[in-house]
């Protein structure tokens, strides 16, 4: 485009001069269209039409890696982005969802005004006074006529720190509330409930230098090529060629990936975890000083494995004797061992146990502490962990105890409110919250940036409880999601990108999110909507200190003074931005220029007793085992990077749609399909005691015989799932229920 | 930051430590009584809170403080990808080329959206693909650790032989001479859109809104300045890089059908990306996506124009036939008409010829790719057709203009020699056109558009309808001229309805015989064509075996039984019988190039999605 005629290339046309360049024209206007000019700002070249005149970086708001997007402004509004180059997290990439976390905001269906359902059951748009006058008068009488209690709300592990610290504040304190929970009830519950019981706080001890120092990876439940490619890209910079065992019952990408990959039967899970243990045991190959000086219980473990012999093992699994032994030889050989975990785990009805059996492995082997090591939960969604501090659900702010006095009182001294507006106990978990509408206590519910019509296991029942309550209030940014549909009022929500806060990723680092983009219409934050909230609900006054993000940043330091999570070193969002964000603890400015901190490395633990705990118990069989009617297991999960959870954002970018595919798949084994006469692409019924859908038929050897696998992005998928959930954290077990399945 | 500084420059660094508002902005927290509370004084109600609130929204001047205001010249970026682009441009007889570490890509799509954002393209243009191949099913002859599952990232292979550059009919691609990569020149393009048939790869991709093709151009300006393309600038895991390849090197693997899984043949264009594994298993794989049946673009315009075309040849070489078979007045009468409707049909055919061009404004290069444009000499031909025709129909009625303009009078005694030599001339170029036709398509490589595929389905057609249209003729001169229909022009005119029956049963027996691949045990693509027709077009294919079988057999049945045993009737019943029967066949015959073009299954890299 830069020779207009090129007489190399045409040295007749060349010659015919201006007829010449309309006969073979090489510039115009459509190619000056695609013209790339330098776009400075330390960028390369951009299209002339999407150059910058300043960029600004930002943390992503899709998942929980937490990269850095640099994003390029022109007169203060976004117009492209690049992942950032110097972040620490993603040095320089991103997935899909992040390269298009832009696109996704100019839908048509975004939220625009506040809807109210009128008399002929239509949503109809309202005043945000209206709207605001409507809620706390709903909500108000609702809790006059049932109790404070009755009315509930549930958050979600994708809004920034502040807007859930400010929303778990004014729900519990000044609303009077006390059931709250998030949708990181269904992604993360499990790793803090193992941490918390195993460690003494919910501290996922890892650094993501982690994964270029391990000798070996060991990867349970977990998809990270396609859930967190960022991540594995950082498992590709490891230079120390390390093993990297997968343990999945699907042969997913990351298994093909992997130098071994344990294909065990499902949920056989905790059972090869102690088996290992057992092998380690019997082979000496503990660290026998460590687990003396920093742990409790270990005689009890040594005796709990005894039964998990090679041989009980493998028959549970379905290992072989080769593989089992390649594993533990790994487990010992390797220098730095670091096991890492996800939904594979979490979404277990005993996940719990599995995450500390990892942990078990982790502390008995002494590869905790140690660059490379860990016993490491990979999280779901950009800010579960902010969530898990300062949602003020479970625990009280700043990782504290409602049920304890000196907790309340030192929130209530902190935040200047009186104690007696802080609930002596914990808020009920998603699932006891839908049981209490089964059950007519709670009446009231308020769903914030969550898709609960679309991701509740057992989804059917969702329709039924919409029915029992009196008010439903939604809060997203798309009037179009399932929930949204059937909400009583629709509050419109400003997105990612439109407002300011932090979120704090997988390996304890926060980052700050900004306002890049201007919200449609008359969508708010939440920040805001919270705030408006307490004005109108006339407990303004209360949070009067809580004036903007950043000032609630600055109170969210106050309430994690002397905690793990202590973060009082932070000056403020400019110091996170210079520092490539900043992990907790954080107590001295002078620790945010370490850019890769783990956690334990003198070995004391968060317990009373500074010493971490082997937790454990029997396996148990599936709440839902396939039977004579319902002969497979369905497994379900990520289908691909460019789909995140319940795609109420993803399916709204072009280019996402091209890398997915559109209709819901089946995964079915070759064996199966023929058996049954399904073949390849044809439609397949699946049923459960609870629904039935239809799917188009993937046949493939990737999913063992017997098994079938359904990527959880569909709306439908979650009819199918079975309502059972871990003991000890709540999490929703969607990844094993019995089904049926038939050519449609 | 809530407008407590209504002055301040906003951004994160006006913390104010919340008790102590910044000067000017005084702001009084009170407990608000009831929602509806009056303000006094600086007290806000939640109202005024709501405007204030709506008001900060849109504002934008927050992040100012954190813009970044340096840049050093050279991307900050450079650091990851500089040893993924080469260091100096390629020597003769070598070029660019993109190569890809299968045994890296895991199958993140990051170059996909990577591309389509650094390139700023429309909403839903992407230029590079991710496929999928997963192990066969059900398997066989496997040697190796299967199943398995392997991504691959693929754009342009910027050919050694480009195909599409080959097909332009305007010369819009340049491949160039030191980088050897293969540009598509936006400004050229009259959005033909034949390099789409032609790219083995399904690379150039077609924008409505501008009306041409855009394609990847292995971001050449980037790496003119050492900058990598947008895919490696974007790939986490360092799976692809531009490499200097010699074309003997290409050439080579070429020949050896080296390249990668479930992609078409590389010997046709040579392309030049490096597929690179250290795992051999990789090449029992197939494509994930051999099961989906997507039927292709049914470019209607081209559908009626071909149909239509090859009508004008029927037409004319019907007259023609008729004309030697049976000379006389009833014939003579007739070829005036047959001469100027054949004309007409040209003159609509090349109207709707132009329907398919995103800018037909600058069809006047259609010349430029004649050496090696098959679409081009096509364009040419019948172009060169549409005149003969014009002259030949011409011949037959320029008689008629002398009344009006005496001068015509001069050439009048030339006409019959002219018309001589004119006919055959038409009828040559209408053929050779056609073959340009036939050749337009085999020159693609799809394999549902071989020679043996197409060539009989165009002549075909013109067959059938010129075959079709001779009934009609010679009903309608008897008709004109009063003439009975007897003797050896009763004997002609069922003689050609006879002749429709057999040529409609031998094509019609001819494309259903590709119904035998449904028992195929790969996914052929005649299989997968035969499916196509079966399923998702399957309304389209039976409307066409019905039309088709009404138009070339029944009702040419009942015309032959009409003039065999009832020839008493009045004219208009036969008419009437052959000008349906040709509408039939003729519709019918729209139908099959419209599921010519439907079903055809065209080369591709393997697709990234199963259903």
């Amino acid at each position: 485009m830069n020779a207009p005629l090129d007489p190399k290339a045409n040295s007749l046309l060349s010659k015919l001069g201006p007829l010449g360049a309309l006969l073979r024209q090489w510039e115009g206007p459509l190619t000056r269209e695609l013209l790339l000019n330098p776009a400075g700002f330390g960028l390369g070249k951009v299209p002339d039409r999407l150059k910058p005149d300043a960029t600004t970086k930002m943390v992503c708001g899709y998942c929980s890696t937490g990269c850095s997007l640099n994003i390029h402004l022109k007169d203060g509004q976004a117009v492209g982005l690049t992942p950032a180059t110097d972040y620490p997290v993603n040095l320089g990439m991103a997935c899909p969802k992040g390269w298009e976390a832009l696109a996704v905001l100019d839908a048509p269906d975004r939220a625009t005004t506040p809807l109210l359902r009128n008399a002929a059951g239509e949503m109809e748009s309202i005043s945000w006074d209206v709207a605001l006058k409507t809620f706390c008068e709903r909500f108000k009488g609702i809790q006059d006529q049932h109790g404070k209690d009755s009315i509930a709300w549930i958050g979600t592990g994708q809004i920034p720190t502040e807007e859930l610290a400010l929303l778990g504040a004014v729900g519990k304190f000044g609303m009077g509330m006390v059931h709250g929970d998030g949708n990181t009830r269904q992604c993360m519950a499990t790793a803090v409930t193992a941490y918390k019981q195993s460690f003494g706080f919910d501290a996922p001890p890892f650094t993501y230098a982690d994964f270029e120092e391990s000798d070996a990876i060991v990867l349970v439940g977990s998809n990270l090529c396609i859930a967190h490619p960022i991540m594995w890209e950082r498992v590709l910079r490891n230079k120390k060629s390390p093993e990297i065992v997968v343990i999945d019952p699907r042969k997913t990408e990351t298994a093909c990936a992997a130098t071994l990959h344990l294909q065990i039967k499902p949920k056989s899970d905790l059972a090869l975890f102690y088996g290992v243990a057992h092998m380690l045991i019997a082979r000496g190959w503990i660290d026998e000083e460590f687990i003396r000086a920093h742990t409790s219980d270990f005689d009890g473990f040594v005796a709990h494995v005894e039964t998990f012999t090679p041989n009980a093992v493998c028959e549970t699994t379905g290992l072989s004797r080769e593989q089992f032994d390649r594993f533990v030889n790994i487990v010992h050989e390797r220098k730095a061992v670091s096991f890492w975990w996800t939904m594979g785990v979490n979404q277990s009805y005993e996940g719990v146990r599995v995450a500390q059996s990892l942990i078990n492995l982790a502390l008995m082997t002494r590869n905790i502490g140690r660059p490379g090591t860990g016993a490491n939960s990979i999280t779901g969604q950009c800010n579960a962990m902010g969530s898990r501090l300062f949602s003020n659900t479970t625990n009280l702010l700043g990782g504290r105890d409602f049920t304890k006095e000196k907790d309340r009182q030192d929130v209530a001294k902190i935040l200047d409110i009186p104690v007696e507006r802080i609930p002596d106990r914990s808020s009920w978990a998603y699932n006891e919250i839908m049981d209490g509408i089964d059950s007519g206590r709670i009446k009231g519910l308020w769903v914030i940036a969550t898709n609960t019509a679309h991701s509740w296991i057992n989804q059917n029942s969702v329709a039924e409880l919409r029915k029992k309550l009196d008010f439903l209030v939604v809060q997203d940014m798309y009037a179009s999601t399932e929930t949204a549909l059937m909400a009583d009022l629709m509050l419109p929500a400003a997105a990612w990108g439109e407002k300011e806060g932090t979120f704090i990723n997988s390996e304890r680092r926060i980052g700050v999110t900004k306002k890049v983009s201007k919200a449609p219409g008359q969508a708010l934050t939440d920040f805001n909507i919270v705030k408006l909230i307490s004005h109108y609900w006339g407990c303004g006054e209360m949070f009067k200190r809580w004036e903007s993000p950043e000032a609630t940043f600055q109170i969210m330091k106050d309430l994690s003074k002397g905690q793990p999570c202590d973060i009082t070193g932070i000056q403020d969002y400019k110091m996170i931005d210079d520092s490539g964000g900043v992990q907790w603890p954080c107590s001295v400015p002078e620790l945010a220029k370490d850019q890769q901190r783990r956690l334990f490395a003198d070995g004391q633990f968060f317990t009373p007793t500074k010493r971490a705990k082997f937790i454990y118990e029997a396996p148990r069989s599936m709440p839902e085992s396939p039977s004579a009617e319902y002969p497979f297991l369905l497994l379900t999960g990520r289908g691909t990077a460019s789909q995140w959870h319940t795609q109420t954002r993803t399916k709204k970018s072009k280019i996402l749609q091209k890398l997915y595919p559109a209709h819901v798949y089946i995964e079915i084994n070759p064996i199966d399909a023929e058996r049954l006469s399904i073949s390849a692409n044809t439609d397949v019924t699946i049923a459960s005691a609870r629904g039935s859908i239809t799917a188009k038929a993937v046949v493939t050897a990737l999913i063992q015989p017997g098994q079938v696998f359904l990527p959880m992005h569909y709306e439908m998928v979650n009819q199918l799932t079975h309502p059972s959930f871990d003991t000890y954290s709540k999490q929703p077990n969607y990844k094993c229920c019995a089904v049926q399945i038939s050519p449609a | 930051m809530e407008h407590t500084t209504p002055e301040s420059d906003g951004g994160t660094a006006t913390i104010t430590p919340p008790p102590q508002p910044a000067i000017g902005a005084p702001l009084l927290w009170k407990m608000d009584s009831t929602p509806s509370a009056q303000p006094t004084g600086s007290e806000r109600s939640p109202q005024q809170w709501l405007d204030i609130f709506l008001n900060d929204q849109q504002d934008l001047t927050a992040v100012d403080r954190f813009s970044k205001a340096h840049d050093h010249g050279v991307p900050d970026q450079s650091k990851y990808y500089s040893e993924l682009i080469p260091l100096s441009k390629p020597l003769p007889g070598q070029q660019y080329a993109f190569e890809v570490d299968l045994d890296s890509c895991t199958g993140c799509k990051a170059c996909v959206a990577g591309c389509h954002n650094l390139n700023g393209l429309d909403d839903d243009e992407a230029w590079r693909e991710v496929g999928l191949l997963v192990s066969p099913t059900p398997p066989k002859n496997l040697k190796s650790q299967l199943p398995m599952l392997q991504m691959i990232t693929t754009a342009c292979h910027h050919c050694a032989h480009p195909a599409c550059l080959d097909g332009c009919p305007v010369m819009a691609y340049d491949k160039d001479p030191v980088t050897g990569i293969v540009k598509h020149l936006d400004d050229q393009c009259i959005g033909c859109q034949y390099c789409i048939l032609k790219c083995p790869y399904d690379v150039p991709k077609y924008s409505f809104k501008r009306g041409i093709v855009r394609k990847c151009d292995m971001c050449s300006s980037r790496l003119a300045v050492s900058e990598a393309p947008a895919c490696v600038q974007a790939c986490p895991n360092t799976a692809i890089r531009i490499k200097v390849v010699d074309l003997e090197d290409v050439k080579k693997r070429a020949a050896e059908k080296s390249f990668v899984a479930g992609a078409p043949s590389p010997d046709y264009t040579l392309p030049t990306t490096v597929y690179k594994t250290k795992r051999p298993e990789l090449l029992e794989l197939v494509s994930a996506d051999q099961h989906v049946l997507k039927p292709d673009h049914g470019h209607t315009p081209l559908v009626a124009m071909l149909t239509i075309m090859q009508l004008a040849i029927g037409l004319l070489f019907a007259s023609a036939a008729l004309a030697v078979i049976l000379p006389g007045s009833l014939v003579d009468s007739l070829r005036p008409f047959a001469a100027l409707a054949a004309l007409g049909t040209i003159g609509l055919g090349l109207g709707v010829a132009q329907l398919h061009l995103g800018r037909p404004q600058f069809a006047f290069r259609a010349f430029l790719g004649l050496r090696t444009s098959w679409l081009s000499r096509e364009i040419i031909g019948f172009g060169l057709f549409a005149k003969c025709a014009a002259a030949f129909a011409a011949t037959f009625w320029l008689d008629k203009l002398v009344p009006f303009v005496p001068q015509v009078g001069i050439v009048v005694p030339y006409l019959p020699l002219a018309q001589k030599i004119l006919e055959p001339l038409t009828l040559l170029s209408g053929l050779a056109a056609t073959f340009a036709s036939v050749m337009v398509y085999v020159d693609t490589r799809r394999p549902m558009w071989t020679m043996r595929f197409t060539a009989p389905k165009f002549f075909g057609t013109a067959l059938i309808l010129g075959v079709a249209s001779a009934p009609i003729m010679l009903l309608a001169a008897s008709l004109i001229t009063q003439t009975p229909l007897v003797g050896p022009t009763r004997l002609l005119c069922l003689g050609a309805v006879v002749a429709l029956a057999l040529c409609g049963a031998a094509k019609l027996a001819y494309d259903l015989s590709l119904l035998r691949h449904l028992r195929d045990s790969d996914m052929t693509p005649q299989r997968k064509s035969s499916l196509l027709l079966t399923q998702p077009l399957l309304p389209f294919f039976a409307a066409r075996v019905i039309l088709s079988v009404t138009g070339t057999l029944l009702l040419p049945l009942a015309l032959a039984i009409q003039i065999v045993a009832l020839p008493t009737l009045p004219i208009f019943v036969p008419l009437g019988l052959a000008a349906a029967s040709f509408g039939a066949a003729f519709l019918g015959e729209l139908l099959e190039r419209h599921l010519f073009f439907r079903a055809s299954v065209p080369l591709k890299m393997p697709g990234g999605s199963p259903v």
